[in-house]
């Protein structure tokens, strides 16, 4: 098959070049062979993204440094508007525009933290543990302000005094589970990508 | 690059659509290619091939100024446009004479003593060929992507090749073209893209766009995308450690090919053909890497097999 031969000839060595129409032509690729065995190669990604802020959802272009592609841990340097992007075509607001403070933020919040009832310690806590913590908060309000029916008699299955704020980066996907599973609890008040 | 856009620039932005295509200028594309080959040739570690493809690209840009071929088919280009393919297909349209005349012109302009003796000798041998041979170079070089091209000869029937297809692309109006969305060849003479330009000034600032390795038109494809395969996935940038920040190459790991992609806002005077040749280095690390090239360099034949 034509594809199969035209990637034999496209394989690119010092060896290949002494064929090519550069030797053949009479011009020397030794200094330029030689100058080779000096340089090394370096790695840089662009990662297309959805900046988290609003629900206006714009992408951006994320500049890093390393090897995503090796799982290596990868330094992003620089973070611009996405020019492809039909929403934002390149642009960004203030905020996204220094995201990439935000990113690398001493601030930034990168694990679960609890702060008990009268202390004024944050302590780090376990994924799992933030989970039962949260559940357990929402069960004891949920029991006690659940609404089955209004005054009147109307069936109304409400929680009115819990809410939820959602990602905005979230894809179709986790918006549509977002809004089964805080509406089949009763919740009426949260905000997510679901409702762009 | 960070810019602050004004009251106005907004709405002026947001009501734009990106340009998808760039057709090649005649009188510009041969001209900034040797312009920008002879500043390269100052620093050339290959042994002045920049200096010599420098006089080809010059050559090129006389042979195109007097150049007037007849007009294409009108029946390759309305089946073109109605079918949504390339509208001066270089596997489909019947050439001209007059390429054969750029030829000439290029081998005149390039004779002497000022290259090596194998210019010359290729020169002559070309020059002297039959023109049933030479169309059949020419078959050959535009069929399979050059898979059987004989390295010396190569160069030269390519670039008077490019001169035709500059000059009947250049005279196109950019309705003519039908646009595909991720097209992975040219939409006007259907041949595979040389390497990718990120443009940095106004209307196409931002945009990714490859550049056809024959007619030098220019289209428009989503940035961060395998120009080979089409995966968005395991998509590198790599480099010279210390080298020029305009100068990269797609690589992708799903297909292990790679295009270079330059980007104008680090170099403003970055041009296709010119840097790809004058950037060798990095083929040869890539290979060592194991990536492989997923189109030939027009002055950079190698033997088949």
């Amino acid at each position: 098959m034509a594809e199969v031969t035209r990637r034999e000839f496209l394989k690119f060595t010092g060896a290949s070049l002494a064929g090519s129409s550069l030797v053949l032509l009479g011009f020397t690729p030794e200094t330029a062979l030689a100058e080779v065995r000096q340089f090394k190669l370096a790695r840089a990604t662009e990662t297309r993204n959805t900046c988290p802020y609003c629900s206006v959802a714009c992408g951006v272009l994320m500049y890093g440094t390393g090897d995503r592609a090796k799982n290596a841990k990868s330094a992003i340097f620089h973070i611009e508007g996405d020019p492809d992007h039909p929403v934002n075509r390149g642009t960004l607001c203030p905020k996204g525009a220094s995201l990439i403070d935000f990113l690398h933020s001493d601030s930034r919040l990168q694990y679960p933290e609890y702060r008990a009832p009268r202390s004024a310690e944050w302590q780090r806590i376990s994924w799992d543990e933030a989970f039962d913590k949260i559940a357990g908060l929402m069960k004891k309000d949920r029991d006690q302000n659940f609404v089955a029916k209004t005054a009147d008699g109307l069936t109304v299955n409400r929680w009115l005094t819990t809410g939820m704020l959602a990602a905005s980066a979230s894809s179709n996907e986790t918006g549509y589970i977002t809004h089964k599973v805080m509406r089949s609890l009763g919740v009426l008040s949260f905000d997510n990508q679901a409702r762009v | 690059m960070q810019r602050i856009l004004e009251p106005g620039q907004i709405e002026a932005l947001a009501s734009r659509s990106v340009p998808r295509l760039v057709l090649p200028a005649r009188e510009r594309v041969f001209a900034a290619r040797a312009t920008r080959l002879e500043a390269l040739a100052s620093r050339d570690p290959l042994g002045g091939y920049l200096t010599f493809a420098a006089a080809l690209a010059r050559a090129q840009h006389d042979a195109a100024a007097g150049l007037a071929p007849g007009a294409p088919e009108p029946g390759v280009q309305a089946a073109a446009r109605a079918h949504g393919m390339p509208i001066l297909p270089a596997r489909g349209l019947r050439r001209g004479a007059e390429w054969r005349d750029a030829l000439a012109a290029i081998l005149a302009a390039l004779g002497g003593g000022r290259f090596p003796a194998p210019v010359a000798r290729a020169g002559l041998l070309l020059g002297a060929e039959p023109v049933a041979l030479l169309e059949a170079r020419a078959e050959r070089l535009l069929a399979a992507d050059g898979r059987d091209a004989e390295p010396a000869a190569a160069p030269f029937v390519i670039a008077a090749l490019q001169v035709y297809w500059v000059v009947l692309a250049s005279g196109r109006a950019l309705g003519d073209v039908p646009l595909d969305a991720a097209a992975a060849v040219c939409p006007v003479c259907g041949m595979l893209p040389l390497a990718s330009i990120v443009r940095s000034h106004a209307p196409y600032a931002g945009y990714r766009y490859l550049q056809c390795g024959l007619c030098a038109s220019e289209w428009h494809r989503v940035r961060v995308e395998c120009t080979q395969c089409g995966a968005t996935d395991g998509i590198s940038y790599q480099s010279i450690e210390g080298g020029p920040a305009a100068i990269r190459a797609e690589t992708c790991e799903r297909c292990r090919c790679y295009r270079k992609i330059f980007y104008q806002e680090h170099d403003d005077g970055v041009e296709a053909v010119a840097d790809d040749l004058a950037s060798m280095a990095l083929d040869l690390l890539l290979a060592a890497a194991g990536y492989q090239r997923a189109s030939a360099h027009p002055l950079l034949w190698q033997p088949a097999g």
